[in-house]
């Protein structure tokens, strides 16, 4: 009988609270967010169009082109840059390496937020959206597809992340004996998760497998789902040395002091993983190249383009993260960083927009629609960030605010 | 019957058992990199 007043008390002060964190904080007027409110605004009224119009009143998309900019940039490429939550989870949970436990809360809310905004960009593409429960409810499974998959893994990973990030919410909710408990259960949601990631990666490759006659031959080999799952261990961890990068000049009030001092150690550990990463990559990707005898394939544009890809993009940032963690400078490793970003993104789009039915005699353009729309998923994701980031102790330890 | 050549590197797949032996060292020397003393910053 006394539950009930100390419920309605709890059930109160938690509305009280909740009303406090969500109103906006100044400042208003940063050049963030001057440039990205226009943006959020005409993307919005892009999607009333698409969804009361069809995908053909904003997209460059076709019967020939179905699968466009969206799913190319937003989903494809995007899950790869999110690769950083499960290598840096199973480098801190099973791992037990202590010295990247202080980013792994922050990893693990980009991770959460990327699959949330950029898988949940798959809704923008589908010509009926509300079809999209099907493969979860059991109308039509479809066990034999790839498609299947990955929905599920989706799901599962994204419920995954969120208990594995839950503690912290639990923690700025004031819940310390559910977040006791939200600990204990943590170290499986990391192993499922990475059991669950390591699988979509490679699955999203293992969609491409069905178009071996639509890809130009250099970039197709039956073995694109070890090389997506590879690549997307090394552009994790690019993205997660510039997203601290970038945390660690904008979001510094929001740092604990002792990981601001360790901040240029971690990502001189980092860049070690990420070489090796890129020389695993690397090996796999010339073992392709030989074993398709595709040397004869380099003296014409796409030869060239293929070239720029994998020296410029993939042989040079693995260098250079290399040389920069050998000689701890930081610098080199963000260039290195940058350049191996830009060559997941050429790699993703390569292989599923710009090789893509390389010999068609008409070619597919993302309208600029289908970039506003992109730029605002990825500003609404940036947003999202800095409010859970600055509310919630992601990055600073228990009790200090 | 097909001819075939036990010295040609492409039909006996030598060239990738190469590439993987290359692999192997190159790995090893990349980790011995890693764990060498630091040598001084380059200017």
């Amino acid at each position: 009988m006394r539950e009930k007043p100390k419920l309605s008390r709890e059930f109160a002060r938690f509305i009280k609270f909740m009303i406090s964190e969500i109103k906006p904080r100044p400042p208003y007027f940063t050049p963030f967010n001057m440039i990205t409110i226009p943006i959020i605004l005409l993307g919005m009224v892009i999607l009333v169009f698409r969804f009361s119009k069809g995908l053909g009143a904003v997209t460059n998309l076709s019967q020939e082109f179905p699968w466009g900019f969206w799913i190319g940039f937003d989903v494809i490429t995007g899950v790869a840059l999110a690769g950083g939550a499960y290598v840096i989870t199973f480098i801190v949970y099973v791992m037990r390496v202590e010295k990247y436990h202080p980013i792994a809360n922050v990893v693990v809310l980009n991770g959460f937020l990327a699959y949330v905004f950029y898988a949940g960009a798959l809704i923008l593409d589908l010509g009926r959206p509300w079809n999209i429960i099907n493969p979860i409810i059991g109308n039509s499974f479809g066990f034999n597809s790839v498609m299947f998959l990955v929905a599920w893994h989706f799901l599962m990973y994204m419920a995954a992340e969120f208990i594995e990030f839950s503690p912290v919410v639990a923690e700025w909710l004031g819940w310390e004996k559910v977040k006791k408990w939200l600990s204990a259960i943590t170290l499986g949601a990391v192993i499922f998760g990475i059991t669950l990631s390591s699988l979509h990666q490679s699955g999203l490759g293992a969609l491409f497998l069905m178009a071996k006659a639509k890809i130009h031959p250099l970039w197709y080999s039956e073995f694109i789902p070890i090389l997506f799952f590879a690549s997307s261990i090394f552009a994790g961890l690019a993205m997660v040395i510039m997203e601290g990068t970038i945390s660690h000049r904008v979001l510094k009030d929001h740092i604990d002091p002792d990981h601001h001092a360790s901040h240029d150690e971690i990502i001189t550990g980092l860049a070690k993983y990420a070489a090796v990463a890129v020389f695993v990559y690397y090996f796999f990707k010339l073992l392709t190249f030989l074993h398709n005898k595709q040397w004869t394939m380099l003296d014409d544009f796409w030869g060239f383009w293929y070239i720029l890809e994998v020296v410029g993009f993939v042989l040079i940032p693995g260098c250079l993260f290399a040389f920069g963690a050998k000689y701890k400078n930081v610098n080199i490793i963000r260039v290195g960083s940058i350049l191996a970003i830009v060559g997941i993104i050429l790699n993703r789009l390569n292989m599923s927009i710009i090789a893509f039915k390389w010999d068609a005699p008409v070619k597919y353009y993302p309208s600029w629609q289908e970039i506003v729309v992109t730029l605002m998923i990825i500003s609404i994701e940036i947003w999202a960030f800095r409010w859970v980031v600055s509310r919630m102790p992601v990055m600073r330890k228990i009790g200090r605010k | 019957m097909e001819s075939y050549y036990y010295v040609n590197i492409f039909e006996t797949k030598g060239l990738e058992y190469l590439l993987l032996m290359a692999f192997l060292v190159l790995l090893v020397l990349l980790f011995r990199y890693f764990k060498a003393p630091d040598s001084p910053k380059p200017k």
